[in-house]
């Protein structure tokens, strides 16, 4: 954008202004257009959900509002403009009015590092990756702000539950991520895009592969097991069935948004899909390549780059495009995913959530980062790091070598620790009946 | 460029001096838990603008998302034992003791790195060959693998030795606790009592006898 807009007024007008001038009108530029596209996204996966969990329900859905009920949000967001502004008596005002500004917050700075096509990055921090996910965390802050001063019960117990799981679910996303931090040596989710070319071997890996924008980390057994994790701490983190103990409306009304209404209760939901657009469109970038796909890479060869600056605009504009369709594609598919979830599967208990993320989820990522040293071990390293025997295998033996192990690794831990988890599920199930006889006998007679 | 480096760094310092003179003062100990939590983003900011980006980030998610979640937590557990209103918790001489023994670690930390800095600012040119500052994560890495290899063990020993300890309390905790049982197995519960099954397992049964008696989830679900 800066190369843009410099372009434009310095070459193109020849006025001259500083880089500074420059620097913050692009970024003003960039910024508002953000701020646009992420309601936008809200509204649309709003109906996008309620249409496809209609039908897998077997109803119709929202179809009265515009041709196919496409307008449905625009009404739903002029009824929450309009809805009376509530803030109970006991209510803690200044917190309870600041609590959905930290919950709303975060989800948008999440943007700002978020790539969409090739040279299409707000920012390129060299630790992306990381800043994505330390903000996110700031969004459980706002939940117990908001728990803590609706001073209302099923607030409360919300907010415990639903800071409770993100805490719990953080851990084994970011070790799942480690993984793949590992396989690219970089937290660059720019680089780590970058890493995805080749057909369905990295061409990183294995030069001189085919460069068909395929080389997706999710074809290596590391990436699979790490996507798998990923993904359902990705649910527990946006709150999605069969996680979706917080805001559970048979049980605590609707957790810690219980005491909102109108736009503030708009925000909070505002967040919420937000978030989940942002966690399917990283787990697109991260285990699916982001904006790679067959010929965006040809496209953005020929276009203007800083690596080639005698391109023709007109590849820019389509490598952009073709990046940012492959991208949403991914994303809306995976939001699919969490749609046909939601249809499918009760929700879990507390207890049930705790375990499975602490006794299974996180053991699994840990086996997960010994077969990314394997992987990296086998692939990268040399007798400079004393690994000789592989230094006369050629990179295609090597990484064949790679995947069969990492893959037995994997699969081995898999069983094991299912197993184990099952047992330890069953026995927890049992009841001791000594123990609860003398309590039951009292009580039936 | 050096002046508006040195607005954003005012400003940056007195969001964090403000915040941590709040912290001290409101009398809602929540308040005060989340005035903490702007003053610990202010010095994320503050890393930032040293760019120290790895460290800014670190700053956040330990400090903002984990550490002020744990205070929330902690004071919302001891709610009851602390008292609202309070400003605090106690009076007198007892109160000067305390803050003279915090003024004092304080001192014992920042007064041999005031003293020994040399305050030279803006930074003299480096002889070339001198290693880059610790600033990126792959230096900071190398950093705590190789040259501070002993501390870094000892904390992570110190952690898991947490962990342990907070794992033992919960499970002496549990010991005087009965899980509570869900209606389904309440009701299987109360069956088999009224109708005892047959095969009662004897202390000196073979590994899967005892699988008969007791009710697995599998059997609660039928």
């Amino acid at each position: 954008m800066y190369d843009i807009v410099n372009g434009l007024i310095n070459t193109t007008f020849g006025w001259n202004w500083p880089g500074w001038v420059i620097a913050l009108i692009s970024h003003l530029l960039v910024t508002t257009l953000l701020f646009a596209i992420a309601p936008f996204q809200m509204l649309f996966l709003t109906y996008y959900e309620r249409r496809a969990i209609a039908r897998m329900q077997d109803r119709i859905g929202p179809n009265r509002v515009g041709p196919a009920g496409l307008l449905q949000p625009i009404a739903d967001g002029v009824k929450m403009f309009t809805k009376e502004d509530i803030v109970p008596a006991a209510a803690d005002r200044w917190v309870h009015f600041l609590a959905p500004c930290v919950v709303v917050a975060p989800t948008m700075l999440m943007f700002a590092v978020l790539p969409w096509g090739p040279g299409m990055v707000p920012v390129d921090l060299n630790v992306g990756l990381l800043f994505f996910f330390a903000i996110s965390s700031i969004s459980a802050v706002g939940l117990l702000m908001a728990g803590l001063a609706s001073s209302n019960k099923f607030a409360l117990l919300g907010a415990m539950r639903a800071v409770a799981q993100m805490v719990s679910y953080e851990i084994p996303a970011v070790l799942s991520l480690l993984a793949v931090v590992m396989l690219t040596g970089t937290l660059s989710i720019v680089q780590l895009i970058e890493a995805q070319a080749g057909l369905f071997i990295s061409s990183a890996d294995v030069p001189g592969v085919p460069d068909l924008g395929l080389g997706w980390f999710i074809f290596t057994p590391v990436g699979l097991l790490a996507f798998i994790v990923f993904f359902i701490a990705a649910l527990a983190e946006g709150e999605r069935t069969p996680f979706d103990i917080p805001e559970a409306d048979s049980e605590i009304v609707a957790g810690y948004m219980t005491e909102y209404s109108g736009m503030k209760f708009g925000l909070f939901y505002l967040a919420q899909y937000v978030l989940n657009f942002l966690l399917c469109a990283i787990a697109a970038v991260i285990f699916f390549g982001g904006w790679q796909g067959p010929g965006v890479g040809w496209l953005y060869d020929r276009a203007i780059s800083p690596a080639n600056p005698d391109g023709n605009w007109v590849f820019n504009l389509l490598a952009g495009f073709l990046g940012v369709f492959y991208l949403l594609a991914k994303t809306y598919a995976f939001f699919f995913v969490m749609v046909w979830l939601r249809g499918a599967f009760p929700r879990l208990r507390v207890d049930q959530l705790m375990d499975f993320g602490w006794k299974f989820l996180i053991p699994l990522t840990l086996v997960n980062i010994v077969s990314a040293a394997i992987w990296v071990a086998l692939l990268r390293w040399g007798p400079e790091q004393g690994i000789t025997f592989t230094q006369n295998w050629t990179p295609i033996l090597r990484w064949g070598v790679a995947f069969a192990v990492t893959l037995a690794v994997n699969i081995v831990a898999y069983i094991a620790l299912a197993r184990i988890f099952a047992a330890s599920q069953a026995e927890q199930g049992r009841i001791d009946l000594d123990e609860y006889r003398d309590t039951l006998t009292a009580t039936l007679r | 460029m050096a002046t508006v480096i040195q607005i954003i760094f005012g400003l940056i310092a007195a969001l964090i001096v403000g915040a941590a003179v709040m912290v001290v003062t409101v009398r809602n100990v929540i308040h005060a838990a989340l005035w903490l939590i702007a003053c610990f983003f202010g010095v994320g900011a503050l890393y930032l603008l040293l760019e120290a980006e790895f460290l800014a980030v670190v700053q956040v998610l330990v400090y903002v998302g984990a550490i002020s979640i744990l205070i929330l937590f902690a004071i919302m557990l001891t709610r009851q034992v602390t008292g609202e209103g309070v400003r605090q918790l106690v009076g007198g001489w007892r109160l000067w003791l305390t803050a003279a023994i915090s003024a004092l670690l304080f001192a014992v930390a920042i007064v041999p790195t005031v003293i020994s800095h040399s305050w030279n600012v803006p930074a003299p040119p480096a002889p070339p060959g001198t290693p880059e500052p610790l600033a990126g994560v792959a230096e900071l890495g190398r950093a705590f693998v190789y040259e501070f290899l002993l501390q870094f063990q000892v904390a992570g020993v110190l952690l898991t030795v947490a962990l342990i300890g907070a794992i033992v309390i919960a499970f002496e905790e549990r010991a005087r606790r009965r899980r509570v049982l869900t209606l389904a197995e309440e009701h299987e519960l109360r069956k088999r009592l009224a109708h005892p099954p047959p095969v009662e397992a004897p202390a000196g049964e073979p590994a899967p006898a005892p699988r008969a008696t007791p009710i697995s989830e599998g059997e609660v679900q039928q």
